[in-house]
């Protein structure tokens, strides 16, 4: 049996197009095959798109066939699918909420656009937990996603079905969104890269907001390449969005340079923070020491707020998607519930049932939380904190090119397995303070967990508008552990 | 009720306005490129961002950054460098997020202020003006010789967007109240909206009608909104509160709504000011609350009590950047604005020697301003062009404001009054040609057929006769014929000296000079 | 586990929110609020003394602003394509008496 389409890489579908060993109309249609075949179990797509990608298939081809293939664009033929929660026209965004469910875009979002622009082949749209509130995706309103290393295990979140589909060998890359740790997480639990650009590199126009300061897209793949290749793609000013900013880069120049003379920090605070596993820290240490012997000078930083981190983020995080999901008011899009003969009946009615209740709790929290009195003593206070962490970071940038860190406290837990809210939100401990000061940040695999067995994965993050940093120090660490394989289940030769 | 006199005898009122203006010189709205039209189909002007769709972000329209800086400038506010726009958090279906943009404690502009002229009828609002001298200063205004000057505080005027409308089914004449149901229409949700919010320093109703009419003149001349109180383009809602004469802590106040013209201003205020004394003086409290005026019934009615301080949940916009304007910034701005309409009383005060009554009325409309200077720019040239200004200014103050008032339809530019017609009918006047009667059908007919003074006047045979020989001739016909009345008149009834102006004229068919008949007659009756 | 909201607290803040909560709802959001609420204390314990916030991340972006040049937008019937009910144009609600609003 040849290779899935789904378990090839960026460069290896775009050979076997200028080679023409398959057209684009076959890798179309071998993907969603797949798809078919396999995400049953998995659960990563809500929708699949057919018809767009049989037509951008047939522009690629037709381009092969004119020899004009070169001039396309990066992701020409490359099948790419997209998180929920990125509007893309004709398809429905639901965000995995019934406050969503019949909602049709009318129009696609500049992450989007960019990748049908470099002439991707949109597979479909991806299961998350619910606008995003999740580390686990089992706050869908239709379903959890299974982690395709084990299907009793969570996929990890929010952007559970974009790490899924990587893992799954259903595409080579998804998008997905991050406001506390919603792509690293997911790609840690996943075992597959996941890139969380500097706040401003990649436009969120048309991403449907949850928390607006801190959202961020970037991409899944399941290599270092193509998670550059992609946010070549990506990144650039949008003047659609104000917060975007000029930052086009190639971020695939800097792979192959090695990480020797370069500075790589360490926090020992994160090392031995309380709830980190075993099988986690040693994973983690034992990347630190692959990066020393690899020339990389291995330097301890100080981060004395981000402990803070985790407080600032629920404060600042539900704020604003208590603003943020104010307009899904059963007016004009959304669930409406039906029988009011008064509009505030009706309100309170559409989104008692339209919301999930971890929807719920944040929209009441950050209600609270900005209310007279209160605003005072946790928001203005958070957004104080927020400058004491950002300055942590510049501080500990002047020591350093990038810093090194655990994802996730430990590998993917079970479905059901953590229950109460405040202890899910300790999955995004080493993750949340990277979106409160506005960096970069990645995860990469490093190999499995001496406990459990599942993927391990480790945290880079970069100085502002530095993600060339974090890529380099990947592409280095994957030289060491090779490219995120496809789940085993799901690879040439497994059951699926 | 008591009559507001009546009322200012015990109570000073206590009254701030809050007025909207909308951008509409712009040509798209607030936060995304959408066309700023009114009165189009419903939901034809609309897109990701104003319908507030999931994942759209605003981008704030340079020009209405621009045009509120403006503002501020003409009205004397400082304008702040470093401000951001905020989310107001409220649900109500006409506003698309369900929050406003709108601006926190720093707004673009803050700390202005207006000089309000106050004479005339409007004056005898104020309590007591009388016991002021002309030039005395007390509180916040100045007494003048037929009035006052009030010094009025500007808070700030800060940028937002607008919210859709609605029409209400089911109720009675689109109104709220019984209606089944509403429609919501998103054309102008999102149009640049700034708003004004004075200091709680105007005592009477003609003192707020006069800030508005003053700041809708502003507004006009720096050519940032049209200003139509009747397409809801200028709103203006008011804080009243009273409190009794020589105290000084402020009483509890209502917000009144729905002043959609400059005489519903007066009136609603004129009336709540009159409501609350007569609560307050039967014993009762006012609430805080919002009232609506209703012109027809001339009352104002409750719309909704505030039982605790709105709690907007209010926080900075983390989608838009904050402002940092550059003093380049604002030069350019200021550079941009024109004269003024004090400016431009003071100048035609200075030049050509008007009074400030005449000065203000001319500038109360910018279209007549307009046509004052391009007239005496016909006759700059000439070595005494400077005496036209005072005939001029009486036939634009009275009969061109006059026939404005009774077209509103009509723009003065678009009529067949030109300049050069304006300044050839009082160029005849002044030459004796015709009479200041005759003058006013001259001014009727070039309105109304569209051609040149002299050629009507030629047309009529209008022409004032002012030879002296004819006119004595007539006079010693007249006298001749009513030798009674000479008798009567060299009596003492000088009362017939009108008779006999009356007699000559008719005469002469109107066309002799009234001045030399005058005179003929008194040098011989004497 | 302090108490920071009360029950009735949390059913104004529903009403604030716009979502109807049933009485059994009411107890654990009360609940579930009052534990999260007690997990961000670590922000309170900072000397925050002229410590400017952070409203807007890397911040030296100021001043972003688009031309006052006109974008074509949705036709009418795009516009409502999602509404879940219209008429005439426009959308439909039903009766608005007595909502919120400084109207």
């Amino acid at each position: 049996m040849t290779t899935p389409f789904g378990c090839m890489g960026i460069a290896q579908i775009k050979a076997g197009l200028a080679a023409k060993e398959f057209s684009a109309a076959e890798v179309a249609k071998g993907t969603f095959a797949r798809i078919a075949a396999v995400d049953e179990t998995v659960h990563s797509f809500l929708e699949t798109t057919e018809q767009m990608a049989a037509e951008a298939a047939a522009r690629v081809d037709a381009a092969i066939a004119e020899g004009t293939f070169g001039e396309m664009g990066l992701l020409a033929g490359v099948p790419v699918a997209f998180k929920d929660n990125m509007n893309l026209l004709g398809t429905r965004t639901t965000c995995s909420s019934r406050m969503l469910e019949n909602y049709v875009s009318p129009y696609t979002a500049t992450c989007v656009e960019n990748c049908l622009q470099a002439g991707c082949l949109p597979i479909g749209k991806l299961n998350m937990d619910e606008f995003a509130f999740g580390s686990s995706t089992e706050t869908s309103a239709f379903g959890p996603t299974r982690n395709p290393w084990d299907l009793e295990r969570v996929p990890g979140g929010s952007s559970g079905g974009s790490a899924a589909a990587v893992a799954a060998g259903l595409v080579c890359a998804t998008l997905g969104s991050d406001t506390g740790g919603s792509i690293r997480q997911p790609g840690a639990f996943c075992g597959v890269v996941g890139v969380k650009p500097t706040y401003g590199t990649v436009s969120r126009y048309g991403v449907v907001a949850f928390g607006s300061s801190l959202d961020q897209v970037g991409p899944f793949a399941r290599s270092v390449e193509d998670a550059a290749l992609m946010m070549n793609v990506l990144a650039g000013r949008d003047p659609l969005d104000c917060t975007s900013q000029p930052c086009s880069a190639d971020f695939t120049a800097v792979l192959a340079e090695g990480v020797r003379g370069m500075r790589i920090g360490v926090v020992p605070e994160f090392m031995e923070a309380e709830g980190l596993t075993a099988e986690v820290r040693e994973g983690v240490a034992a990347a630190v020491e692959q990066l020393r012997q690899l020339g990389a000078e291995i330097v301890e930083v100080d981060l004395p707020h981000a402990r803070a981190a985790m407080s600032a983020y629920y404060v600042l995080g539900p704020c604003e998607a208590f603003s943020n999901l104010a307009r899904f008011d059963s007016v004009r899009y959304g669930y409406c519930d039906p029988g009011h003969t008064d509009l505030g009946s009706q309100y309170e009615a559409s989104r008692a049932v339209g919301f999930g209740a971890e929807a719920k709790r944040r929209i009441m929290l950050g209600s609270y939380l900005l209310s007279a009195g209160v605003y005072d003593k946790y928001y203005y206070p958070a957004q104080q904190v927020r400058t004491l962490i950002t300055q942590d970071y510049k501080r500990a940038y002047e020591q350093v090119d990038c810093i090194l860190s655990p994802v996730a406290p430990r590998t993917a837990f079970k479905f059901g397995e953590i229950g109460d809210p405040t202890e899910m939100y300790l999955s995004d401990m080493f993750t949340i303070s990277i979106n409160i000061a506005g960096n970069g940040g990645m995860s990469v695999p490093v190999g499995l967990g001496s406990q459990t067995n599942l993927p391990v994965g480790v945290q880079l993050i970069s100085p502002w508008f530095k993600d060339a940093n974090m890529l380099q120090v990947a592409a280095a660490l994957e030289t060491v552990y090779g490219k995120a394989p496809v789940a085993p289940a799901f690879a040439e030769g497994g059951e699926a | 009720m008591k009559t507001l006199e009546e009322v200012f005898e015990t109570w000073e009122a206590v009254i701030g306005l809050e007025i909207h203006a909308e951008l509409t010189t712009l040509n798209t709205k607030m936060f995304c490129g959408c066309k700023l039209e009114f009165g189009a189909e419903p939901n034809t002007h609309t897109c990701p961002v104003c319908l507030g769709l999931p994942g759209a972000l605003p981008v704030p329209n340079r020009a209405a950054i621009e045009s509120i800086v403006l503002a501020g400038l003409a009205t004397n506010c400082d304008i702040e460098k470093h401000s951001m726009f905020y989310r107001k958090n409220y649900m109500y279906p006409d506003m698309a997020k369900n929050f406003q943009t709108t601006q926190g404690p720093i707004a673009f502009c803050m700390r202005g202020h207006l000089e309000l002229d106050v004479d005339g009828p409007a004056a005898k609002e104020r309590y007591q003006l009388d016991k002021l001298a002309p030039g005395e200063a007390s509180g916040n205004i100045t007494r003048t010789e037929d009035g006052y000057v009030a010094h009025v505080g500007i808070t700030r005027i800060h940028m937002e967007e607008d919210a859709g409308k609605m029409v209400h089914i089911g109720g009675g004449e689109g109104r709220i109240a019984g209606a089944k149901e509403s429609l919501v229409d998103y054309n102008r949700a999102g149009t640049p909206l700034i708003e004004l919010v004075t200091e709680p320093d105007l005592r009477t109703p003609e003192e707020a009608r006069l800030f508005m009419q003053k700041l809708r003149q502003i507004y006009l001349a720096i050519g940032i909104s049209d200003c139509s109180m009747e397409e809801g383009s200028l709103r203006c809602d008011g804080n009243v509160s009273l409190r009794r004469r020589g105290t000084t802590a402020f009483g509890t106040k209502t917000e009144l709504k729905n002043m959609n013209s400059f005489k519903n201003l007066h009136d609603g205020l004129a009336y709540e000011i009159c409501r609350q004394a007569q609560v307050l003086e039967e014993g009762g409290v006012i609430y805080q609350e919002t009232r609506h005026w209703d012109p027809s019934a001339k009352r104002t009615i409750v719309m909704r009590v505030k039982e605790t301080a709105d709690d907007y949940r209010l926080f900075p916009e983390p989608d838009l950047a904050p402002y940092d304007l550059s003093d380049e910034f604002i030069e350019r701005v200021r550079a941009k604005l024109p004269e003024l309409p004090d400016q431009k009383a003071a100048r035609y005060g200075a030049t050509f020697g008007l009074s400030a009554y005449d000065a203000r009325h001319l500038v109360d409309n910018r279209a007549t301003a307009d046509f004052f200077d391009e007239c005496m720019a016909l006759v700059a040239a000439e070595a005494d062009g400077s005496k036209f200004a005072k005939p001029l200014a009486n036939l634009i103050i009275n009969d061109v404001t006059a026939y404005l008032n009774a077209k509103p339809e009509v723009e003065l530019s678009a009529t067949p009054l030109t300049p050069a017609r304006a300044v050839e009918l009082i160029r005849l006047v002044a030459g004796e040609s015709i009479s200041s009667k005759q003058a006013k059908q001259v001014f009727a007919a070039i309105l109304e057929e569209d051609k040149d003074p002299e050629a009507i006047v030629e047309e009529k045979g209008m022409k004032q006769v002012s030879d002296t020989g004819a006119i004595e001739a007539v006079v010693d016909e007249v006298l001749a014929a009513n030798p009674d009345k000479v008798a009567q008149y060299r009596d003492g009834k000088t009362g017939l000296m009108g008779f006999f102006v009356g007699q000559c004229m008719k005469a002469m068919r109107g066309q002799g000079n009234p001045k030399v008949i005058n005179d003929l007659l008194a040098s011989k009756l004497a | 586990m302090a108490e920071h909201v009360s029950e009735t607290d949390v059913r104004g803040i529903a009403e604030y929110a716009r979502i109807g909560l049933t009485a059994e709802e009411v107890v654990t959001m009360t609940a579930d609020l009052n534990a999260i609420i007690d997990s961000l204390a670590p922000i309170t314990e900072y000397d925050l003394e002229g410590v400017e916030p952070t409203f807007h991340p890397i911040g030296d972006l100021v001043n972003v602003m688009r031309e006052d040049v006109e974008v074509p937008g949705f036709t009418q019937a795009v516009a409502l394509e999602n509404a879940p009910k219209q008429e005439d144009g426009s959308f439909l609600i039903p009766s608005i008496l007595g909502e919120g609003g400084d109207r």
